[in-house]
């Protein structure tokens, strides 16, 4: 209890100061990356092999995203304070949220238009993935970047004679009409929720970056 | 005096740009592609590129495709390709929908749109399976060809001569063509004789569609 309220002290007493003095430890890079990772195993394990949610084109690109994020978070925590594994951090990080908005908020576009009766203004899902830098991660890892799913749609698709726990069947049943956050009433789509977690990751991170660079300018 | 010219320079190329946009609606890298490798003889034509298993080739032919094709000018062909490449059962599908196109032909049934087109009964049952009725068909290759059989009303033994057929393995050839159509951006993929790919992210209703396949058809 103590230790969180010095936090908050020092967090009160200097915002900026406090902030820059955290990315210089492990604390926070490691947050990032773990988040990150832990998204990719709900994703893969939860959801692709328990409750058979096939994986969508975009929907493999955001596992991408989070792994950059993943990777940079790693990197920077080998030692914060050493400037180049930083800058490596803040890099991989920043180009995997943004990667990671784009694709999140495409999603959601071709998530719209798959569920109505008006299919335009949106491209669909392309006949194969392309990653950034032409990465065949596809080909490296399948299973876990292959898009198997249909374009825009993440309902459960049991094979046919599995017989599935009881756990697994209230999943599937939850989850029939795809992805929602809260799926009675259809609200908050896989893609608006990977898009609100890029976002808090943006701000974070870029809290995180601006007191740095702050930091960096007062000291000089 | 020196700034003059620049100033007059601009403004004649800012009204030329405006002429030219108001004529041609359309402008090639957003509303269309001109194919690297054209498709062989498709001279007024209209190709789809499509797939069984392609969530938006269902949408479109639910709701675009049936009401663009009556629109098309006089003695423009709607084509149909089916593309093998996708979906687990993509081959044997092309294989049936291709052998019954050519079973139309026989029949004298001329649109892909009629209630009688044998290809139309399997292609859209094959949809309703796949998309309706999450149907992946697990138990193998037979079973995904007995659900296209039984909708067009066709027998096994009657395919497996039918499908012998040299029309049918020539027409096979023709969709062999749409891989390369498919990569650029995905299916559905609609082809304006052969050479423009319609960019269907720009596309913002049925009525502009004809317009920009109107203005392809003039190229």
């Amino acid at each position: 209890m103590n230790f969180f309220k010095s936090v908050w002290q020092e967090f009160k007493s200097c915002p900026i100061g406090a902030i820059a003095k955290w990315q210089d430890a492990r604390f926070l890079w490691l947050v990032m990356a773990g988040a990150s990772i832990f998204l990719i195993l709900v994703a893969h394990t939860l959801f692709q092999h328990y409750v058979y949610m096939k994986p969508c084109e975009q929907c493999v690109y955001i596992r991408f995203a989070f792994l950059c994020m993943a990777i940079g978070g790693l990197v920077a925590a080998i030692d914060p304070k050493n400037i180049a594994l930083k800058i490596i951090g803040y890099v991989f990080g920043f180009w995997g949220i943004i990667q990671g908005i784009i694709y999140s908020n495409k999603l959601n576009l071709i998530h719209h238009a798959a569920h109505s009766d008006n299919p335009f203004g949106v491209q669909g899902c392309s006949a194969e993935p392309r990653f950034p830098f032409g990465l065949p991660m596809d080909t490296w890892a399948p299973d876990w970047f292959k898009p198997t799913g249909d374009c825009g749609f993440d309902s459960p698709i049991v094979p046919d004679g599995t017989v599935l726990s009881g756990l697994q069947q209230f999943l599937v049943d939850f989850y029939a009409d795809g992805w929602y956050l809260f799926p009675a009433s259809h609200s908050v789509n896989m893609a608006q929720a990977c898009l609100f977690a890029y976002i808090v990751c943006f701000i974070l991170l870029g809290a995180m970056f601006a007191s740095w660079i702050v930091k960096l300018i007062k000291t000089k | 005096m020196g700034f003059k010219l620049p100033r007059s320079l601009a403004k004649g190329l800012a009204l030329s740009l405006l002429v030219a946009t108001a004529s041609f609606g359309f402008t090639e890298g957003t509303d269309y592609v001109k194919l690297e490798k054209p498709i062989a003889n498709a001279d007024k034509t209209l190709i789809k590129v499509f797939s069984y298993d392609c969530p938006f080739c269902y949408k479109y032919e639910k709701a675009v495709t049936p009401v663009i094709v009556p629109k098309l000018p006089e003695g423009v062909t709607f084509r149909p390709f089916h593309l093998k490449t996708k979906g687990k059962y993509g081959e044997t599908a092309s294989q049936l929908l291709a052998t019954l196109l050519i079973k139309d032909q026989d029949n004298g049934i001329k649109s892909v749109f009629d209630e009688h087109s044998q290809f139309k009964k399997a292609k859209m049952a094959y949809y309703n399976a796949y998309h309706d009725k999450k149907e992946r068909w697990d138990a193998g290759a037979d079973a995904f060809l007995e659900t296209g059989l039984k909708a067009s009303g066709l027998s096994k033994a009657e395919f497996d001569t039918a499908k012998e057929d040299p029309r049918v393995k020539a027409l096979l050839a023709e969709w062999d063509q749409s891989y390369e159509v498919a990569k650029i951006q995905g299916v559905p993929a609609f082809v304006v004789n052969g050479k423009y790919l319609i960019k269907t992210a720009s596309i913002t209703s049925p009525d502009s569609m004809v317009e920009l396949i109107k203005e392809l058809l003039t190229k």
